[in-house]
């Protein structure tokens, strides 16, 4: 028995009660403030009035201004949202510990996911920016950071951040997952995967297990890769293309209309607004152009969950808690390995088996007839 | 061809599939009375504490019917009539069958105390109707008792302890568990559902039970325990009290008696699989095997011999798992004291003389422990709380035969745990003795 899991049907916010349905409505506002909200910015006008006064200027690198009549005010959202997130994921992280603290593997995910998000995605940034340079967020790599590679990113990137995310995004992770899995990233690094690994978690179960969402996602997700790769010609295209030409308002268009649907409307408002109704991993299965890339690479990688043979006795623990409407179950009732381009290796099904039939594995498979012989011992 | 399964468990549902994947063209129908769909019973403790849903129990999904064209019979099955071959059921109609599939499974043991059942209080948590009762009965603050020191006991004490019910664990022997455990491990258990809360009482056998002002009140030797209800959980009986009388040979446990091919040894065109069959265990034993996977096994055995396949059930080297509370539990082989009352399973011929040799630690303080058994030397048998194991490596061992020191010092290749956790090693407080 999983103790922290006793409750998840009896917990209205769980299951997609009225609850769950205002907290869905919460989300998917905020989420709307913050992308199509606008916010008082003026950089200029920030440089003359608070470069004197570290007080003030503390705030606003924290994302908030003081007013002449002391009131507080929004001043960069996107600092505001960066403390928040992290907030949220300690928070819930702590939570998620309380539950499945009693696993090595969850607890070292989820210090990493936390540690990640609180250095790289806030503190790292925030210094960079006090000091006056560049502010890069130094975890997120491309496609999922679909505008890496545009213009208003690249005139002022250095050549070791380039080669950084470069490197990263085109040899370091493949690389990684190959070996190792596309947990490496998603369940490890990952911020959006942090968020629904932590804040998310009292709604993993809600991922639909159906053969037909399975069906959708394969076709979604890439999409979204081709989409995101057309995108990266495109603006290579753009950069190339003399003066007039007529893809610089193709490339344009296009790049805000996948910044639009899949960057704002997709990953964040429906990605996390949907938590409570929809499952965590929303985004990450039906749509991360980043899960698309590193799951087909996993495909043909090390990683799998192995299944223990003839041990698994059908309960359905695996398939419930798995958040990317993965039906383990299917899998360990015929004694068959899991090897899903989909897979995140969370590591939950392992961890809720009551009967230790999976494991999480990167060794190379097992020769054939390790696991299918018959033991009839005569003593 | 007509194939009527009743039950559509494991063992029935398996079969189910298992012809129609021989057969394309026969009408197969499927009985049940419980759920439209297949489900785990095994995960009756999880729906009762929120952790599931009963629909996440259902462990094929729910166009299985449709597509493998099974009919689907609600209703109960009330008797057999072999000779004009056909079911009566409860609706009050009948169902006529060429070959019939009986995989009806347990139903809880009822304790013997004398009119125990005849005013509510009185539970089992093995079926779906179990499980409403318990779940209407148990409210937070209420005492209640689990009598029966096995599985379903640990699990429905487990589960009436979180939802927030004083909870009695009551046991018999005189240590939790004792057809799989031996006394240093079972205290290692019992120790760790004490830690919980829960009081965990074991050499506790139980004279009696009476009411008294809205209690059960349960007479032990030196104490009487008044409690609000009652979960009995001392073993589970083949669910075939509507087979009396029908002409099919029944065991006195109540199995239906079985022939290699599990087909009843009294009835032709009527077979048996799941814990309601009475089966031939590897030690030459006759009983029934009340297991998941073996259930599933008998299931698709006894399709392929009412295919007309000539087919032999045997059931390989013993092995099994379990959870109690948070602690794992694998064994795999011959652990010889958990063998008792069936004393030579398959440990050679009864009265033979052989050098038995256990060796067994516990890690201080923790709820992890190894054991394991040689037999002249020889690795026969592990058992293992608290970490994961891979059995099937074990049982590769033991055919290999495999010495004592060779077993210690390959034993992290049979681990099957997650990650970042600590490997085995040999501890100095380890034990060698002599005798199993």
């Amino acid at each position: 028995m999983q103790a922290g899991l006793l409750d998840t049907h009896h917990n209205a916010v769980s299951t997609r009660r009225s609850p769950a349905w205002v907290v869905t409505g919460l989300l998917v506002a905020f989420y709307l403030l913050l992308y199509f909200g606008k916010e008082d910015y003026n950089a200029t006008d920030a440089a003359v009035r608070y470069a004197r006064d570290p007080l003030n200027l503390m705030l606003v690198k924290l994302g908030w201004k003081l007013n002449d009549n002391g009131s507080l005010w929004v001043f960069n959202k996107w600092y505001l949202y960066a403390g928040l997130y992290t907030l949220g994921m300690a928070v819930g992280g702590y939570f998620m510990l309380r539950k499945h603290g009693n696993s090595t593997y969850h607890r070292y995910r989820t210090y990493s996911l936390v540690a990640v998000q609180a250095v790289l995605g806030l503190m790292l940034p925030l210094v960079l920016d006090f000091l006056g340079r560049p502010a890069w967020y130094f975890s997120y790599f491309f496609p999922l950071k679909y505008d890496l590679f545009f213009p208003y990113n690249m005139d002022h990137m250095q050549p070791t951040v380039m080669a950084w995310f470069i490197v990263m995004s085109f040899v370091g992770l493949p690389l990684l997952v190959y070996f190792k899995g596309k947990r490496v990233y998603c369940s490890w690094i990952c911020g959006c995967g942090g968020l629904a690994e932590t804040f998310g978690d009292p709604w993993r179960h809600l991922s639909d297990k159906s053969s037909r969402a399975w069906r959708i996602e394969q076709v979604s997700i890439h999409s979204v890769l081709f989409a995101a790769f057309a995108m990266l010609g495109l603006v290579i295209a753009d950069g190339l293309a003399p003066e007039g030409h007529a893809i610089h308002n193709f490339a344009n268009s296009y790049k805000g209309m996948y910044s639009l649907a899949i960057g704002s409307i997709f990953s964040g408002v429906l990605g996390t607004g949907l938590y409570p109704v929809g499952g965590t991993r929303v985004w990450c299965r039906f749509g991360c152009p980043m899960a698309a890339m590193l799951g087909l690479i996993q495909k043909f990688g090390r990683f799998r969950i192995a299944v223990k043979k003839d041990m698994c006795i059908s309960c359905g623990n695996c398939s419930t808690y798995c958040e990317m409407g993965i039906d383990v179950r299917s899998y360990a009732m015929q004694n068959r390995d899991i090897k899903r381009a989909s897979c995140v290796g969370c590591g939950m099904c392992a961890h809720v088996c009551p009967r230790g039939v999976l494991q999480l594995v990167t060794r190379r498979d097992a020769g054939p007839g390790q696991h299918t012989q018959e033991w009839t011992v005569d003593l | 061809m007509h194939f009527v399964v009743v039950g559509n468990s494991i063992a029935g549902i398996e079969a189910a599939i298992a012809l129609r994947n021989r057969d394309a063209h026969a009408k197969i129908t499927v009985v049940s009375y419980e759920h439209d769909h297949p489900f785990a019973r095994v995960a009756l403790m999880y729906i009762f504490c929120g952790q599931m849903r009963l629909q996440d129990t259902e462990f094929y999904d729910r166009e299985l019917y449709a597509r493998m064209r099974f009919e689907r019979v609600r209703d109960l099955v009330t008797g057999v009539d072999p000779v004009a071959k056909r079911l009566s059921l409860k609706s009050g109609s009948y169902l006529h069958y060429d070959r019939l599939l009986l995989a009806v499974g347990s139903v809880g043991r009822r304790l013997p105390w004398p009119g125990a059942y005849d005013q509510p209080g009185m539970h089992h948590f093995v079926t779906l109707p179990d499980l409403e009762g318990v779940n209407a009965m148990a409210k937070p603050g209420m005492t209640c008792a689990v009598v029966g020191g096995g599985l379903i006991g640990v699990e429905s004490a487990e589960v009436l302890h979180l939802r927030g019910l004083k909870v009695h664990f009551l046991i018999r022997e005189p240590w939790y568990f004792p057809v799989a455990l031996d006394n240093a491990e079972a205290e290692v258990v019992a120790a760790h559902i004490r830690h919980h809360g829960l009081d965990c009482r074991t050499a506790t056998p139980i004279d009696g039970m009476e009411r008294k002002g809205g209690k059960m009140v349960l007479k032990m030797p030196d104490e009487e325990l008044p409690v609000d209800f009652v979960v009995g959980a001392i073993g589970v009986v083949p669910n075939t009290k509507f087979l009396e009388g029908s002409g099919i040979a029944l065991t006195p446990g109540g199995a239906i008696d079985t022939a290699d091919n599990l087909e009843s040894v009294s009835t032709p065109d009527v077979f048996a699989a799941g814990d309601c069959a009475n089966v031939t265990w590897p030690d030459g034993s006759r009983r029934p095997e009340q297991i998941w996977y073996t259930s599933r096994d008998q299931g698709r055995a006894a399709a392929r011999a009412m295919l007309g396949d000539d087919v032999k059930y045997r059931r390989g080297t013993w092995y099994n798992s379990a959870k109690f509370f948070d602690i794992e539990y694998t064994t795999a082989g011959f652990i010889p004291f958990a063998a008792k009352p069936h004393k030579h399973q398959g440990v050679g011929a009864p009265g033979e003389e052989a050098h038995w040799q256990t060796w067994y630690q516990q890690v201080p303080g923790q709820a992890i422990t190894q054991r394991i058994v040689c037999k002249d030397g020889r690795f026969v048998g592990f058992n293992g709380l608290g970490t994961r194991w891979d059995h099937q490596v074990f049982m590769r061992w033991i055919h290999e035969r495999r010495a004592l020191d060779w077993v210690l010092a390959h034993m992290n290749e049979a681990r099957f745990d997650e990650e970042f956790v600590e490997p085995f090693r040999v501890l100095p407080s380890a034990t060698l003795v002599d005798g199993a």
